[in-house]
């Protein structure tokens, strides 16, 4: 279904760990621009590892090239700065902050012009974040902890946003309510993302492409509608 | 009623001193979570040097501010060259770096200025003749000095105030203090940051150790050790993150303080009961504040949802 796009993050070979512990072995995915990618993968698969490295947040091996530029020896604070944003695992919100303030953390990187702009297309989009946006953030509900995260990495103005694990600790509804944002900033502001998840219905659902994650290395990947319909993928992935 | 006025402003002003010093602490472990331990030698040191300075001919007021933007250097400097490998490897390294800084800034002081172990004359910044007071009502007077020493830690307090709150490097230091790791993903040079809260720790000390230089009319090997014993104290029961926090520790520490010290002579006419006395007090007024509220009186305690 998706015409040949060009590739706006590349990973090759990618190596990296905590310390002693190698977590991913040589990992290889591809991002198109403008398209939503997937990677699924159970528990200590090396999702979070995955993402933390191409942050810059953990030391790794291998190339990572965004926009054609090679990001693997450059500092967190760079790569934010070449447009690329995460919504960490467990939201990672400034909790003793106030909504617009964690909003405006999230603009760090920005200069100046644009930003109030900004901050209002944000409340727009997520009216709830306005009513409380004088209130610390740590006194939200998780749902609206997560969709403050988002706001906030929106903020830096991406053109890929990496999200690790949205749905977690959030009930069925909310993380629809989620899913249906996520897909809106795609298709209309042709935003890129590459989303980790466990939860791979809800994932699959809005996805162009999936990679399947395995102890450190790709097992699997394909187009949503390929992985959907791989046997084994769907045994443990999709449960049926 | 006119004695206890009296007493709540002279403690005030020495309280303040201690608020300068926890205000010193509070920057460095909102970033970092480290309680440096040197905080009231290298205010020491500083102070030392902003005496040098005044030797060599230049007004007291330009000798601290000099001084302080040495210190400010300086605190850089040590958190990049000392506290960074170190906390890469474990905090407790920290913790036991801090404490060889306090030794090493007191040595150090005694090795380079001469005269410093019996202590060194120091002026003040503010009138301080037997006349320069206000009469308050009661027959209380309340010194020039105790109020400059006042307003001094008020204007400080401000001005850290705009920067955490209406700056955008305040918005940073307060990121990481909140949390690291998001600043981090937000693009914000956290090194640079925790570098920056040592310079401005360093730079609130030394204005906090002129200042009891100039209140004691002397600096001393020895000025700083119960000054900081108090501030850490103060700091603690404002609750160690909060600048609010360290001075209202501060200021009541040093009521409590004179206050302890002041009446049992009124009502005795003894001697037996001092300064010593009054530490152990306020020890005991922060154990019970804690035991009731464990993060401080401004302490914040995280609130978060999953």
């Amino acid at each position: 279904m998706t015409p040949e796009r060009a590739p706006l993050l590349e990973v090759r070979d990618l190596v990296a760990g905590y310390g002693a512990v190698q977590v991913l072995t040589g990992l290889d995915i591809t991002v198109a621009e403008g398209e939503v990618a997937v990677m699924l993968g159970a528990n200590g698969a090396g999702k979070t590892t995955t993402m933390r490295a191409i942050s810059g947040m953990i030391n790794r091996k291998g190339t990572i090239t965004f926009r054609g530029e090679a990001l693997t020896r450059r500092a967190p604070d760079e790569i934010v700065r070449m447009g690329i944003a995460q919504v960490p695992q467990g939201r990672g919100t400034f909790t003793d902050l106030t909504v617009e303030e964690n909003l405006r953390a999230g603009a760090y990187v920005r200069k100046g012009s644009g930003i109030e702009a900004d901050l209002e297309e944000w409340f727009g989009v997520f009216p709830r974040l306005r009513e409380r946006r004088s209130q610390k953030a740590g006194g939200l509900s998780g749902g609206e902890q997560q969709m403050l995260a988002i706001a906030r990495a929106l903020m830096s103005r991406p053109k890929l946003l990496l999200c690790d694990e949205p749905s977690l600790g959030l009930a069925p509804i909310i993380t629809q309510e989620l899913f249906d944002v996520l897909k809106r900033l795609n298709t209309e502001q042709g935003l890129s993302i590459l989303i980790v998840e466990q939860n791979a219905n809800l994932a699959l659902r809005i996805a162009h492409s999936v990679f399947v994650l395995e102890t450190g290395s790709i097992v699997a990947s394909g187009t949503a509608q390929e992985i959907s319909n791989n046997d084994a993928v769907r045994t443990a992935y999709l449960g049926y | 009623m006119g004695h206890l006025l009296q007493y709540i402003l002279n403690g005030l002003a020495r309280g303040s001193i201690y608020s300068l010093i926890a205000l010193g602490l509070v920057v460095i472990y909102r970033g970092t979570g480290h309680l440096n331990f040197a905080q009231g030698e290298m205010a020491l040191f500083a102070t030392f040097g902003a005496w040098w300075i005044n030797d060599h001919g230049f007004p007291l007021w330009i000798s601290i501010l000099l001084a302080a933007l040495g210190a400010f250097v300086g605190g850089g400097l040590i958190e990049y060259s000392l506290i960074r490998p170190a906390a890469k490897k474990s905090p407790f390294a920290v913790v036991v770096i801090t404490i060889g800084l306090f030794q090493a800034f007191n040595s150090l002081s005694g090795l380079l200025f001469k005269g410093a172990a019996t202590g060194l004359p120091f002026g003040t910044l503010f009138p301080d003749a037997p006349s320069d007071f206000f009469r308050l009502p009661g027959g209380v007077i309340w010194r020039y000095e105790n109020i400059g020493v006042l307003v001094t830690v008020v204007i400080i307090t401000v001005l850290l105030f705009v920067l955490f709150q209406k700056t955008k490097i305040g918005l940073a230091m307060r990121m990481v203090a909140n949390n690291a790791d998001s600043a981090k993903l937000a693009g914000v040079p956290t090194n640079k940051v925790l570098m920056l809260s040592w310079a401005l720790s360093a730079a609130i000390g030394t204005i906090g150790g002129c200042l009891v230089a100039g209140i004691n009319a002397n600096v001393s090997l020895g000025t700083m050790f119960g000054v900081f014993l108090l501030a850490s104290a103060a700091a603690t029961l404002g609750g160690l993150d909060s600048p609010i926090g360290a001075v209202v520790g501060g200021l009541s520490l040093g009521v409590v303080e004179s206050l302890v010290t002041n009446y049992p002579n009124d009502w005795w006419g003894s001697t037996y009961i001092g300064a010593d006395t009054a530490i152990a007090v306020a020890f005991v007024i922060i154990l019970v504040v804690l035991l009731v509220k464990p993060s401080g009186l401004f302490g914040s305690t995280r609130v978060e949802r999953v």
